[in-house]
């Protein structure tokens, strides 16, 4: 048998993941078993801190950032749909520029754009409320500090990483199926529920999964957007952990998310080959 | 001639691949300035075996010699040998002369040198002058045929390998190549060894050709005797659609079992017949009444597909005969006991 | 024709409406560092660029900096080193156990950021391990690693592994197989793979936060102060911090130019 390297290749990643992302999970599930409020990790196993996420209220933000995941994976399908269409469909040198503008803030840092949306949006002097009021002479109120200021923000972070797998979604519609659907007697409707949607899955699969997955951690834009308004899932936990110095409790906590997580990546996963869309 | 060494000789080689055998103790001795074609459906060894020829990896057992001179052991990049590959596996990231200088470049050869060979391989295979600077992710799938071609070449290998190069080429493009590449052989004088499925193609160019199932060589011989006196089934219905005919004893007779016809003088198994070998006209020694299912015209010949007895049977005749037969018609077909190719398995 | 004409029209507010939208919190934020009271009052009665000055002569700015680029270096090292070895088990050799590891692989990718930075904190803490900018080096590389090797994958399936034969075949030893053949083939790939290791790392922020202890990047920073005893400084060094990013870029792609090996695209 010709000695076939490709395991050796895998070791050093195998190894990191191992390391760095198995092992913090396995302990986090393990902490999430000792007793509330200890730091060791010797004490009897129990589920005590399960029972008490969802007695003591820490449902809600779970929920919460369930909710708010699933809208911004909506909204942002709805949004990035008929954006990907037109990009794909005028193909082009105009085209890339305007990919390559919806690329680039996924690189400056999304401290700097949130920050951004909140001068913006701010009332009295920000800079809609401020330019409205000295051009129009107009005053207007102000959805900062709201839950709806949180998802406007999850929904301007996360538009580009459902846009993006969505164009590769696009992509494999080739352009004749279309036209063969239309000759058979398929209306608009049809043909994006026959044809476009179906062809389309796998990118369409991978932009919401990654969409979904990233706004259920997302802290920041209720953070600097929604005030006190909203408490998402991530603020909990480090609550628990920095503040109430109640590992135990933030453990288990956070073994909800990654159950809620793996309860979603791994179906949608298995129906997904990666390699084929990266192959392309 | 039988006292000159062989340009490559092989002797017992062999390439094993977990239980699978690739190459199964094959031996023979490939003459010098000789065009030596290897044919073979896939599956066969036979990319298997020009990978152990070019050194790309070892056999399992086995030697192999290079005029007289032991080479099992050395590695490709020390072998007087050049491949052109299936993928034709040109360096995309360079230029057409960077590409067919590539060897030349290895060897430590002064630039402008190098610069005068590759003009000179780019006219040999037919190429302009102004193909030199470009990058050969801009030539065309002929013209990057003739950048492996040059580049193979540029080494001045005493033997070049043929991986099937031309398979993924289209059919009026590849016969032009074919007769090329024949012509380069001849103007050259170098040993080629060539891979390929298709016997068809190696009998425009070959000077002999080996057929290869399994791992090892059914019959060696020249074109010629590949197509008149081909071995077996196996190496007759290579060449294209052929019919066989099996012979049985029959209440002591000797018959053409699907035909229920006599067959006096069988001198084997399995009577092999080209389809150009049955004719329409009722003149031959066998006779035999058909069922025409199917016709075509093919130009200068109309084939017709046949169903007679048990057997279904091709045959090919010169345009301008059978014209009146048609679709659904029965007809009295004929074949002559010259035209039979006989074998056992 | 004219129902044509209102479509474009149509598709053409749509792109305009999405990029305004895009762009409209990046520009405010360059707004905003051009005034000079704590408290913003848009229009700004005077514009200024004292928020620049003094963010050039605070010696935060410059910690903020060296510690992002040091994460951001260290990431890029790391990952394109083991995304290059790793895109050889992902794309090159086909190996019994392949195609569980392209599944495992990406999990990272497909994980809550904030989460998987909680969890390493926690583990560290658990180890004894206090966290720096190195832990935030391994945070980073958790998420970015697989990433990159994705990236070169995507060169490295479209790569002929014949070629490094035929450069075999021709003569070559084995070191002038890579030195000729591999590295320049593959170089596009590893190229963007870093391009994109610099960028993510040096925006990230939800790794960061729990990972980084006392050595604060830029976005962390950015972060906090947002928060908490906002000043024009904040948009200032957000607008600097984002200049240097840029400015990073266009170096490494005028070191590619330099470099010149003539891509295939």
């Amino acid at each position: 048998m010709r000695r076939n390297p490709g395991l050796w290749y895998a070791m050093p990643l195998i190894l990191m993941m191992l390391l760095f992302f198995a092992a913090p999970l396995v302990i986090v599930g393990w902490y999430s078993l000792m007793p509330p409020r200890s730091f060791a990790l010797t004490a009897d196993l129990g589920l005590q801190n399960y029972r008490s996420a969802f007695t003591e209220g820490y449902g809600r933000p779970l929920m919460w950032s369930i909710i708010g995941a699933a809208l911004t994976t909506l909204v942002t399908a709805l949004l990035a749909w008929p954006t990907a269409k037109i990009l794909h469909h005028h193909a082009g040198r105009w085209a890339s520029l305007v990919t390559a503008l919806i690329a680039l803030p996924i690189f400056i840092s999304e401290s700097v754009r949130l920050f951004g949306l909140s001068v913006f949006l701010m009332p009295g002097g920000g800079i809609l409320a401020g330019t409205l009021n000295a051009v129009f002479d107009v005053q207007i109120g102000t959805i900062l500090n709201t839950r709806l200021a949180a998802l406007v923000g999850m929904i301007y972070i996360h538009f580009p990483f459902m846009l993006f797998p969505m164009l590769l979604g696009v992509a494999m519609i080739p352009a004749d199926r279309i036209e063969a659907a239309r000759d058979l007697g398929a209306n608009r409707w049809a043909v994006l529920r026959e044809v476009e949607l179906p062809l389309a899955a796998p990118g369409l699969l991978v932009g919401g999964l990654l969409t979904f997955v990233l706004c259920l951690g997302a802290n920041a834009e209720a953070a600097i957007l929604g005030g006190r308004a909203v408490t998402v899932i991530t603020a909990a936990i480090e609550q628990r952990f920095n503040y109430a110095q109640d590992w135990p409790m933030g453990a288990a906590l956070t073994v909800l998310v990654i159950l809620v997580t793996a309860a979603l990546v791994f179906p949608a996963l298995r129906r997904i080959d990666l390699g084929r869309i990266i192959r392309r | 001639m039988a006292h000159s060494p062989a340009a490559l000789s092989l002797t017992g080689l062999t390439k094993r691949f977990g239980k699978t055998t690739a190459v199964n103790d094959i031996s023979i001795d490939i003459r010098e300035g000789e065009f030596f074609t290897i044919v073979g459906p896939s599956g066969s060894g036979k990319s298997s075996l020009v990978r152990l020829l070019a050194g790309l990896d070892a056999p399992s057992a086995g030697r192999l010699t290079l005029r007289g001179q032991d080479i099992t052991e050395t590695p490709a990049n020390r072998r007087p040998t050049a491949m052109v590959f299936q993928s034709l596996a040109l360096f995309d990231h360079r230029t057409v002369g960077q590409n067919i200088e590539f060897a030349m470049k290895m060897k430590g050869v002064a630039p402008e040198a190098r610069r005068a060979r590759a003009l000179e391989l780019l006219r040999l295979v037919r190429l302009p002058e102004d193909y030199y600077p470009r990058p050969v992710t801009q030539c065309s799938g002929g013209e990057r045929q003739r950048v492996a071609l040059a580049r193979a070449l540029g080494s001045d290998p005493e033997i070049l390998f043929f991986d099937e190069p031309l398979s993924a080429i289209d059919y009026r493009l590849r016969k032009t190549l074919e007769v090329e590449l024949k012509e380069l052989h001849q103007r050259t004088g170098k040993t080629f060894i060539y891979i390929t499925h298709s016997l068809e193609e190696a009998m425009v160019m070959s000077d002999r050709i080996a057929i290869m199932r399994a791992g090892q060589f059914e019959q060696i011989g020249t074109p010629e005797e590949i197509y008149r006196r081909p071995m077996n089934r196996f190496v007759a219905s290579f060449m294209g659609e052929v019919n066989i005919l099996t012979v049985q004893q029959q209440g002591g007779a000797t018959v053409f079992a699907d035909l229920e016809l006599p067959a006096p003088d069988a001198k084997g198994t399995f009577a092999v017949l080209r389809p150009e070998a049955l004719s329409c006209d009722a003149e031959g020694t066998f006779c035999f009444d058909a069922h025409i299912v199917q016709k075509l015209m093919l130009g200068s010949r109309t084939q017709f597909h046949l169903r007679a007895g048990t057997a279904t049977l091709i045959a090919e005749v010169a345009a301008g005969h059978g014209t009146t037969l048609r679709i659904g018609d029965t007809a009295r077909f004929s074949f002559d006991p010259t035209d039979i190719v006989w074998v056992n398995s | 024709m004219k129902a044509q004409g209102n479509t474009v029209w149509l598709k053409a507010v749509w792109i305009g409406t999405i990029l305004t939208a895009l762009y409209l919190p990046i520009v405010s934020v360059v707004l905003a560092s051009l005034a000079n009271t704590r408290y913003m009052r848009f229009p700004h009665k005077t514009w200024t660029l004292d928020a620049y000055r003094a963010a050039a002569a605070d010696y935060t700015t410059v910690t903020l900096h060296v510690i992002s680029l040091q994460i951001a270096v260290s990431v890029v090292v790391l990952s394109v080193l083991l995304g290059t070895i790793g895109a050889m088990a992902y794309a090159r050799y086909d190996w019994r156990g392949r195609s569980l590891f392209q599944k495992i692989l990406i999990l990272p990718i497909f994980f809550p950021q904030p989460v998987l930075g909680l969890a390493l904190l926690l583990s560290m803490s658990a180890l004894g391990i206090a966290p720096s900018w190195k832990t935030a080096v391994v945070a980073h590389a958790v998420w970015i690693v697989p990433i990159v090797t994705l990236v070169i994958s995507i060169r490295m399936f479209g790569y002929d592994v014949a070629q490094e034969e035929a450069a075999f075949d021709l003569g070559a030893s084995r070191w002038q197989v890579a030195r000729e053949v591999t590295l320049p083939a593959l170089w596009p790939g590893l190229f963007s793979g870093a391009l994109f290791a610099f960028l993510l790392s040096w925006s990230n922020l939800p790794l960061s936060v729990y990972t980084s202890g006392a050595d604060t990047p830029l976005p962390l920073w950015l972060f906090s102060r947002t928060a908490t005893n906002y000043s024009p400084l904040v948009p200032a060094i957000a607008v600097i911090g984002t200049f240097v990013s840029g400015l990073i870029v266009l170096a490494l792609l005028g070191i590619r130019r330099a470099l010149f090996w003539p891509s295939a695209k």
